[in-house]
Parts: structure tokens; C-alpha cells; sequence
């Protein structure tokens, strides 16, 4: 069994000389890239938006308790029902059995990154329920039976010629691979399923603590579809996900699409509050919140890295991420990926299972630059570092090499002489024509990059010679 | 039993509390708080003519926007929106201004919200809104304006509306939401901005995924 942080170096290794992944995220991203940068135009201050949300998201998460009471007691005023779920396994199972009591047999799912967490989609149907993903993009990697590739759009990592191929396997009826038609057929099948389902799942972007009210935000309108059509329907999220008033959605909302995909606004901003009214033609009967604990609290206790919980899961650190962009989304094989998911998993999952992710980093600060709530990503990607260092067991190796690069490092002598040595080696074994071989000391690198010019003088040495001695 | 039926509190909230109520006894460090009070400054520019920004947000976002003389030629309008879709029942709001369209739409089987939801073959839906917002060219609408369905589940939402709904921004249609009631009395609310769509194949944006291919506003400016 290869742990975790093998399974990572294997896949990135693939995807990052996967010229036709490559190209594939190259155009998502570039895209993405233009979009972004055309709404930008429709802020007056972008700074300041982002500024408002991180002080949105800071009440809410350093008042957490208040707001949650405040929103639970208002979803009850409205019939809707809130149930507080500790871990995984005990959303999973409230779900489940309520299912099983409703005589639920389809369940319309509409994209929600929790559900991937609590794994919910293989419990419904291990007691025999239907489940469809109604996104697009989820629909596209359930029916490949692979998890999302990406927090915002599951399925970027796949061209239009492998959906249709995909289509046509599963559903027949594809005439070409031009999105429109693809869209189509799914919608032609997806439309089935949302009369026939007794239940709707979706998650929650906010909890609106003032009214009472699920925060929903899709631009297919499959949530609108999954909330109003079946007889009930289940919100599930995180902890962290409420607000404190809904007016503070008038910045939230055309930030974080500006962030997640580039537009001015989502199709459908939608707020669900409690099961249909009696005057109200249509709507669920039931309205139930799973609230996901499942190592937030835990997150939240830690001070320093309490506000990654400010977190929208618009996914803008992934499409800027230099590691993301190459290694693809499925490489860290976790449910949350990319800077975002490298800073939480290992709150989620346990720090020596998942620190490695926080080691592939080039610590740019390119994800802290897009957050939309401004969360300091690599620093807390450092201090994840500095907490695998301290509590986790290194290996004798690593030890021994830090120490002696610490010995090396606190004598300038010691570091001259050193470094001279090192290049005097190395234009000796490329000399010798050993660049590129087995034989290359800097085999690691040269494996996969052209070998290095070996510079004559050291930086210090050139330094002195060009602005002159200090 | 399912735990939703469990009249008892779920054991699961008081630790949970618990454990957020200890979690938040060490302040978050200095630095990460915000800077001052409060941003006070401006996010987006204001709006010097509503009207004129809703058309182009509109026509940005792909939703037909019909001006209108008065409520009486806006019947007129709807009806010849409703003239270039196909044959088949469709399903209108029960609200007094848009029962008095009906003898202009040529004897379409209607569907009244009063009778319930609409059916999955509906051609059209018609619907009153809450406010329209300029900034973004949306139509807020709210379980009130013929339920959930009314606005998601035909190819064609028809909104009737008038020029003292038009509000500049999202700020402006929440306070107007507050203050007419309708967050309490609703149920749902809903920002819609132009027609359903998707970008989840190649990022290339498609219109019509699951929800309404077209939007048609309809607004009376008198």
C-alpha cells in the first residue's frame, strides 16, 4: 500500500507530462483568466469587496455559536427543521435513515462539495436509491465514476469529445460533441429525474442567520429545480458557512462570481427558507439543514489558521495555482483540492496523513493574491510546514541533512567554501559529460529539465564585483 | 424511526456549541482582524439612470427586455411573446393585473398558480417580480410570484413588471424585500440574471441547461 504522499508524487508526475491534460486545463484556465479580468471592470473597488467580505466572513466565524443559534432558531420559526451532525458518518446516517422513513427512492443531488465529503452519494445507494447529479459537471464524473476534478467545475480536466464519447455510451442519442447538444441530451435526461425524485439534496453556499435562510447559488438552475419539484428537500454544509444578515449577500454575490467563474452574477441567487407556505402553490413539504461539524470546530480552536473557515469554495486559488495548473486536480486525491484544500485537509484528515500537500508549494502567494475573502493561504501553508516539522516524526535522514544545512548556513565561510566546492564538482562531472546521466549529481532535476549552465563565481562574488565592495 | 422524527434535541448540538464556544475563547492574532471599523469605501459606482443600465445588463445577459406604455400594452406584448412559442398549456401567476391580460392571449389553456404547480409540460410561465434590479439587469421574484416552479421549470419565463419596481442595486432590493414583508412571507427568493446556462464542458458558456432558454421581461415604464 503506497501511503497518501506516494500516491501524490506518482500521479503528478503523470499528469504534469500529460501533454493533452496539459492543454486541456490550459484552455479552462485561460478562459477563466479572461473573464475574470472583464468583470473586473464592474467593480469600482474590487479591493474593497474584498475587503467587506473578509470582515463579513470574520463576524461570522469568530461569533460562530451566536449566528448559528440565531439561524437555527429562525429556520424553525419557518417549519424547517436543523439537525447538528458531529462527523461524516453521522450526516451520512441522518440522511440516510431519513430517506428510508420518507420511502425515498430517487434523490435529485444538486453540486455540493460536503456531500463529497460526507460521502453521501454511495450510502443512498448501497440501501437502493437513485441518485443523479444534477450539475453538468457532477453529472459528467459520476457517470466516469471519478471524483470532482475541480471545487467549481468537476469537469474541467475532459475535453468535449470524451463527454460525447461518454454520452453516447451511456445515454445514446448524441449527435455531435458541440456543447450545446451535449447540454441538451443531459438536460433531456436530467429532466426525468427531477419529477420522479421524493428528495432534494443540495449543500448551501450561506446560511443566512437574520432570516433563516439557505443561501443557493447555481447558474444551471438544477438547485432550483432539486428545491422546488421533490417532496423534500436537504441542505448540507458546513459550520462555517453562515452569514450573519442577508444584506450582506448584496457584495457577496457578485464577488464571488466574479471569483469562482468570471460573470457579473450568478443565473440563480436563491434563498430557501423552510418548507413551502400553506398559500404557496408548489415546494417541498419537508425542509431539513444538516449542519457539518466533521473538524471545523477543531480548525476554528486553532487561532492562527482559524480563518481558512472564511472559505467560499469558489475555487479562484486552484485557477491560479502554478502546482494545480500542472499536477491536475485528481493528483492530491483528497475530497478538497488545490492551495484551499492543501491548507484544510490536513484539519480534516489528520496532519500526518496529508502534510505532504502543504510541502508542494511553491509559496508564490499566487492563491492569497485571488481570495475573494482574502484568506493568507501560503502563509498557512507555512505554518502547516512548521506544525508537520514539530508533531509529526521525521526520518534520520532529514534530520541529519537539516542539521548539517543549518551548520553550513550560520558560518559565511563555511557557505563560500562549500558552494565552491559544489560547482568545481559539478563542471568536473560535466566535463566528464555526466550532465543528464545516472551519474548527474543534480539528477533529480536534470531528469526532467535541461542540465544547468554552472555559473563561475558565486552570487556574493558577482554581488561585490558589480556594485562594489560594501 | 428516523432521527427527524425524534422529538429530543440531537445530541450531536450541545458538543458541537461546546466545542465552538471553547474554540473561541483564544481571539483570533491581531494581524488577521480587519483593519478599523469598517470598509467604507465604495465597491461599485452608482447609477445615474437605472433604466437606461437595466436595458443594457439585459442585453448583456441574454433577457429580453419589452418596454411598455402602461400594464394595458404590456397584455399586448405578452401576448405576442406568447404568439411565437409553440401550441400547449401555460402557467401564470393568479395576481388580479394578470388575470385582466387574459382576453388578449388568444385562448391559450392557462394554468392558474392557484390550482398549483405547473406541469412539466408548461410552455410558458407568466409571473409578476419583487423588484428588477438595474446594476445586474435581474429580476428578483419570490415564491409569492406563482410559486417555486413558476419561474425554473418551462422553457419560457414571461416577467410582467412595472418602471417602480426598478431598483439601482441588490442593496436597494433587499431593503425593498424587508420592507414590503416578503422575506417573511416567502419561502423562497430568487435573483434571476438572464436564462439558465452552463459552462461545464470547455468552459464555453451554453444557455438553457436545466432552466427557462428564455427570459422576456416585460416593463411597463408608465
Amino acid at each position: 500500500m503506497s501511503t497518501p504522499a506516494q500516491e501524490f508524487l506518482r500521479s503528478a508526475a503523470v499528469k504534469s507530462s500529460d501533454l493533452v491534460h496539459r492543454r486541456t486545463i490550459r484552455t479552462g484556465i485561460d478562459h477563466y483568466e479572461t473573464a475574470v479580468e472583464r468583470t473586473g471592470e464592474r467593480f469600482l473597488d474590487y479591493e474593497a469587496a474584498r475587503q467587506r467580505m473578509h470582515e463579513i466572513k470574520w463576524e461570522a466565524v469568530n461569533h460562530l455559536d451566536r449566528y448559528l443559534l440565531e439561524f437555527e432558531k429562525r429556520v424553525k420559526e419557518r417549519g424547517g427543521r436543523v439537525y447538528w451532525a458531529e462527523t461524516a458518518e453521522d450526516a451520512r446516517q441522518y440522511i440516510a435513515e431519513l430517506a428510508a422513513a420518507r420511502g425515498v427512492r430517487t434523490v435529485v443531488k444538486s453540486k455540493s462539495m460536503v456531500t463529497e465529503e460526507i460521502d453521501l452519494t454511495h450510502t443512498l445507494e448501497k440501501q437502493g436509491v437513485r441518485v443523479y447529479e444534477t450539475d453538468l459537471g457532477e453529472l459528467i464524473v459520476q457517470l466516469r465514476n471519478e471524483p470532482p476534478y475541480h471545487l467549481m467545475t468537476p469537469a474541467m480536466h475532459l475535453t468535449r469529445a470524451q463527454i460525447a464519447e461518454l454520452f453516447a455510451e451511456k445515454y445514446g442519442g448524441v449527435e455531435s460533441d458541440d456543447p450545446e447538444h451535449l447540454v441538451a441530451v443531459a438536460r433531456r435526461e436530467l429532466r426525468k429525474a427531477f419529477f420522479a425524485a421524493e428528495m432534494g439534496v443540495s449543500g448551501a453556499n450561506f446560511l443566512v442567520a437574520d432570516t433563516g435562510m439557505v443561501a443557493l447559488t447555481t447558474n444551471e438552475g438544477n438547485g432550483r429545480l432539486g428545491s422546488s419539484l421533490p417532496r423534500i428537500h436537504v441542505a448540507v454544509t458546513g459550520i462555517e458557512k453562515v452569514i450573519p444578515r442577508m444584506e450582506d449577500l448584496a457584495v457577496i454575490w457578485p464577488t464571488l462570481a466574479r471569483a469562482a467563474v468570471g460573470i457579473p452574477i450568478a443565473c440563480y441567487n436563491t434563498l430557501l427558507g423552510g418548507p413551502r407556505n400553506a398559500n404557496e402553490p408548489d415546494g417541498p413539504e419537508e425542509f431539513h439543514v444538516v449542519l457539518l461539524d466533521n473538524g471545523r470546530s477543531e480548525l476554528l480552536a486553532d487561532a492562527e489558521q482559524r480563518e481558512v473557515l472564511h472559505c467560499v469554495r469558489c475555487g479562484a486559488c486552484l485557477n491560479v495555482c502554478p502546482v494545480f495548473r500542472k499536477v491536475g486536480g485528481h493528483s492530491y486525491g483528497t475530497v478538497y483540492g488545490g492551495p484551499i484544500g492543501s491548507v484544510l485537509m490536513p484539519h480534516l484528515g489528520g496532519l500526518e496523513k496529508y502534510q505532504h500537500l502543504s510541502f508542494a508549494s511553491s509559496l508564490c502567494g499566487a492563491c492569497t493574491n485571488a481570495c475573494p475573502v482574502k484568506i493568507d493561504l501560503h502563509h498557512h501553508l507555512l505554518q502547516n510546514r512548521r506544525n508537520a516539522v514539530k508533531e509529526t516524526q521525521r526520518s534520520f535522514g532529514e534530520r541529519s541533512a537539516f542539521r548539517l544545512l543549518r551548520w553550513v548556513m550560520m558560518s559565511a565561510g563555511r557557505f563560500a567554501f562549500l558552494g565552491g566546492a559544489g560547482r568545481a564538482l559539478l563542471r568536473a562531472a560535466y566535463a566528464l559529460g555526466l550532465a543528464r546521466t545516472q551519474l548527474d549529481p543534480l539528477r533529480p532535476w536534470t531528469q526532467t529539465h535541461a542540465a544547468p549552465r554552472i555559473p563561475a563565481k558565486s552570487f556574493r562574488a558577482m554581488w561585490k564585483e558589480q556594485r562594489g565592495a560594501s | 424511526m428516523a432521527q427527524a422524527d425524534q422529538g429530543a434535541e440531537n445530541s450531536g448540538r450541545e458538543r458541537i456549541l461546546a466545542r465552538i464556544r471553547s474554540a473561541l475563547r483564544v481571539p483570533a492574532p491581531e494581524h488577521a482582524a480587519p483593519a478599523g471599523s469598517a470598509s467604507g469605501g465604495a465597491i461599485f459606482a452608482p447609477i445615474a439612470d437605472p433604466l437606461e443600465r437595466f436595458r443594457q445588463e439585459c442585453a448583456l445577459n441574454k433577457t429580453e427586455c419589452l418596454l411598455t406604455s402602461d400594464l394595458g400594452a404590456s397584455a399586448a406584448a405578452v401576448a405576442e411573446v406568447l404568439g411565437s412559442i409553440p401550441p400547449g398549456e401555460i402557467f401564470v401567476q393568479d395576481a388580479p393585473a394578470l388575470r385582466r391580460m387574459v382576453p388578449l392571449w388568444q385562448g391559450r389553456a392557462i394554468r392558474w398558480s392557484s390550482e398549483g404547480g405547473p406541469a412539466e409540460a408548461s410552455q410558458a410561465t407568466i409571473t409578476c417580480a419583487e423588484a428588477l434590479v438595474a446594476r445586474t439587469g435581474s429580476a428578483f421574484v419570490s415564491s409569492r410570484c406563482g410559486g417555486r416552479g413558476a419561474s425554473i421549470v418551462a422553457p419560457v419565463h414571461i416577467v410582467v413588471a412595472t418602471i417602480d419596481q426598478l431598483v439601482p442595486g441588490l442593496d436597494e432590493a433587499f431593503a425593498r424585500l424587508r420592507a414590503s414583508g416578503a422575506v417573511e412571507k416567502n419561502s423562497m427568493l430568487c435573483l434571476i440574471t438572464g436564462s439558465s446556462r452552463t459552462a461545464d464542458i470547455e468552459k464555453i458558456i451554453v444557455m438553457g441547461a436545466h432552466g427557462p432558454r428564455r427570459v422576456v421581461v416585460v416593463l411597463a415604464t408608465a
